[in-house]
């Protein structure tokens, strides 16, 4: 017995178990609070004070949110697929939780040599302190996250509702252009580090710098990114209420809601950690010697996890800043800056980085002055680019009154039509003078 | 009625100037804005508009902090007696006759009193339809009609919330040193 355990009970995967189940109830009330914590500063940037009714400062607002959702009726709209209806929820959430399995969370922990009653000895060394230690860990993140859109398309697909569909089919746009820069950020960060793996990542940040310093416009760019796959303002179209009632979720009621909102914040948690991953150094902050990845102890592993967790925490409160700040954006307008603005720019990025590496200037000094070249010649030439000389083109159709068919007359009213000589309704012509 | 052609202006936004166009730095000039509120209004603090409802009201605060007025609020209504007690009004009809939202019925009846030729055998305002315009209060000939302050009413069923002559001179005897004739 104690033989067949020891065989493949690794101190590893005593740690792994033991930080998944942490980090999944940990992030998991979290997500709950994080909702409270929205309420609260989108109170506080409105001069409204927030939701205080339940416990001291509102504290327990998520648990009646909670307790609502699960007595709310379960409804299914009438002529909805069942099967995807209910698959929806669980596509949704599924990958937005499976990405903190990568998350280095505490660095490496050395292990001490520990003896369990009916396993035996099970021998120490150096352990990895997240879910798993996977050498591919960037890319798994980039494949799990982008699987998210699958919940909303068939949400939005699954409802019978021209509202979802619409949602749904914003959000499968969306994700395939928004992918593009998002991975061409990644791409530019990669090409300086050349490791994929978490751990390496951290250390090499430690090292050189932290890559936010070498890569500015890319942590830009991963930043606009990620709000985008997230779903969050300003390019939450996919739900956007004042157009799309409630976009993919808009037949959605009780738990089934509830997972869909849980996803969102989850989602947040994955982005934020994996930009902090990526552009700030993961667990490291300067200066304090327990959070380099030599110091292997386990209070350096605890402090690391708190410092990840607090960083974390700071880049959604950021977020959700952005989200109160500025309004959401058109529809067009988001395909916009996605193929004429950040395509583009990251495609740059990727060129000038590899030229960068191959003649091997990668010190971040040196990087940052390459992003400044790049700033300043994308604002010398930005003028020179060709534009429509209408940004808000109008379509024309029949019978409208402000865009009519060419030479289409609309009269309208008791009044009948006010038109000028060329027989075109004088509301038609784009720019009418107060005179 | 229609808009008519003419009267439509088209409005074309001006044209962004070179650092607009970044985006970035009106961006992070929206932040700003965003931020100061955030810092002067949590926790209650000096930019915080809201007001705790049940437990902070608004007559219990200064009139120039935005308090309420109280000779001057239009809340629910009250029927006012005279000093012998008797109901003042002498059921003329000029209130609902003014009262745009035809929430007041009164049956008159011959007057019990030598000084007047009719009092209300009924008066009932329907509280739901009311609007609070004040204009019954302005017609009244006599003043028996009157807002008061009181503004938090509520009732269980649209049946409880017309008020008939004794629950308007209730509302006066609870009201009189609020808001004295």
């Amino acid at each position: 017995m104690s033989e067949f355990l020891s065989s493949f009970l690794t101190g590893q995967l005593i740690v792994s178990v033991t930080v998944i189940l942490v980090i999944l109830h940990v992030n998991l009330i979290g997500v709950a609070y994080l909702i409270l914590l929205e309420r609260k500063l989108s109170a506080w940037i409105q001069d409204r004070v927030g939701p205080n009714r339940c416990g001291k400062w509102g504290l327990l607002q998520p648990l009646a949110d909670g307790l609502k959702l699960l007595l709310k009726e379960d409804y299914k709209p009438k002529g909805a697929d069942f099967f995807l209806f209910t698959l929806a929820p669980m596509l949704i959430i599924i990958p937005a939780l499976i990405g903190w399995v990568v998350i280095p969370w505490g660095g490496v922990w050395d292990m001490p040599e520990i003896t369990l009653p009916l396993v035996g000895t099970i021998a120490g060394g150096p352990v990895t302190v997240a879910g798993a230690d996977v050498n591919v860990g960037v890319i798994f993140l980039i494949a799990v996250a982008s699987l998210g859109v699958y919940g909303v398309t068939l949400g939005g697909w699954a409802s019978n509702n021209k509202y979802s569909f619409f949602g749904g089919l914003r959000a499968t746009a969306g994700m395939i252009s928004y992918e593009i820069p998002l991975s061409a950020s990644i791409l530019a960060v990669l090409l300086l580090s050349g490791a994929v793996q978490p751990q390496r990542l951290i250390e090499q940040q430690v090292a050189g710098g932290w890559y936010v310093l070498s890569q500015p416009l890319a942590a830009i760019l991963f930043f606009v990114c990620i709000l985008a796959e997230a779903n969050r303002a300003p390019f939450d179209n996919a739900e956007a209420e004042q157009e799309l009632v409630g976009g993919y979720h808009t037949e959605y009621s009780s738990m089934r809601f509830g997972m869909f909102l849980l996803a969102e914040y989850a989602h947040l948690i994955t982005s934020s950690a994996f930009l902090m991953l990526l552009f700030f150094g993961g667990y490291h902050l300067p200066l304090i010697p327990w959070l380099s990845p030599e110091a292997t102890g386990i209070g350096a592993a605890l402090l690391k996890v708190t410092v990840f967790f607090g960083k974390v925490l700071l880049t959604i409160a950021f977020m959700m800043l952005v989200r109160w700040t500025i309004p959401r954006v058109r529809w067009d307008q988001v395909m916009k800056l996605a193929w004429n603005a950040l395509i583009p720019l990251s495609i740059a990025l990727i060129v000038l980085t590899a030229v960068m590496v191959f003649m091997e200037w990668t010190a971040w000094w040196q990087m940052l002055a390459m992003n400044a070249v790049v700033l300043g010649v994308v604002f010398a030439i930005q003028p020179l680019l060709p534009k429509s000389d209408l940004q808000n083109r109008r379509v024309p159709m029949a019978g409208s009154r402000f865009s009519p068919l060419p030479g289409e007359v609309v009269r309208t009213g008791a009044m009948g039509a006010a038109k000028d000589e060329s027989g075109v309704a004088r509301g038609s012509r784009g720019v009418v003078s107060m005179s | 009625m229609a808009i008519r052609d003419e009267d439509i202006v088209s409005i074309e936004a001006p044209p962004l100037n070179a650092m607009e166009n970044l985006y970035i730095p009106e961006i992070v000039k929206g932040f700003g804005i965003t931020l100061r509120h955030l810092a002067t209004s949590w926790n209650k603090g000096k930019t915080t508009r809201a007001l705790e409802y049940p437990e902070e009201r608004r007559e219990n605060i200064p009139v120039e902090k935005g308090g309420q007025y109280a000779p001057n609020f239009r809340g629910v209504h009250r029927l006012n007696r005279d000093a012998a007690g008797r109901v003042k009004c002498v059921a003329c009809m000029m209130c609902p006759t003014i009262c745009p939202a035809n929430c007041i019925h009164i049956t008159a009846a011959d007057s019990p009193w030598d000084d007047r030729e009719k009092y209300p055998k009924k008066f009932e305002i329907d509280e739901l339809r009311c609007i609070f315009c004040g204009m019954c209060e302005e017609a009244c000939p006599v003043d028996a009609i009157e807002l008061t302050p009181e503004y938090d009413i509520t009732g269980l069923s649209r049946q409880e919330m017309i008020f008939d002559k004794e629950k308007l001179l209730s509302i006066y005897d609870a009201t009189i040193e609020k808001k004295p004739m």
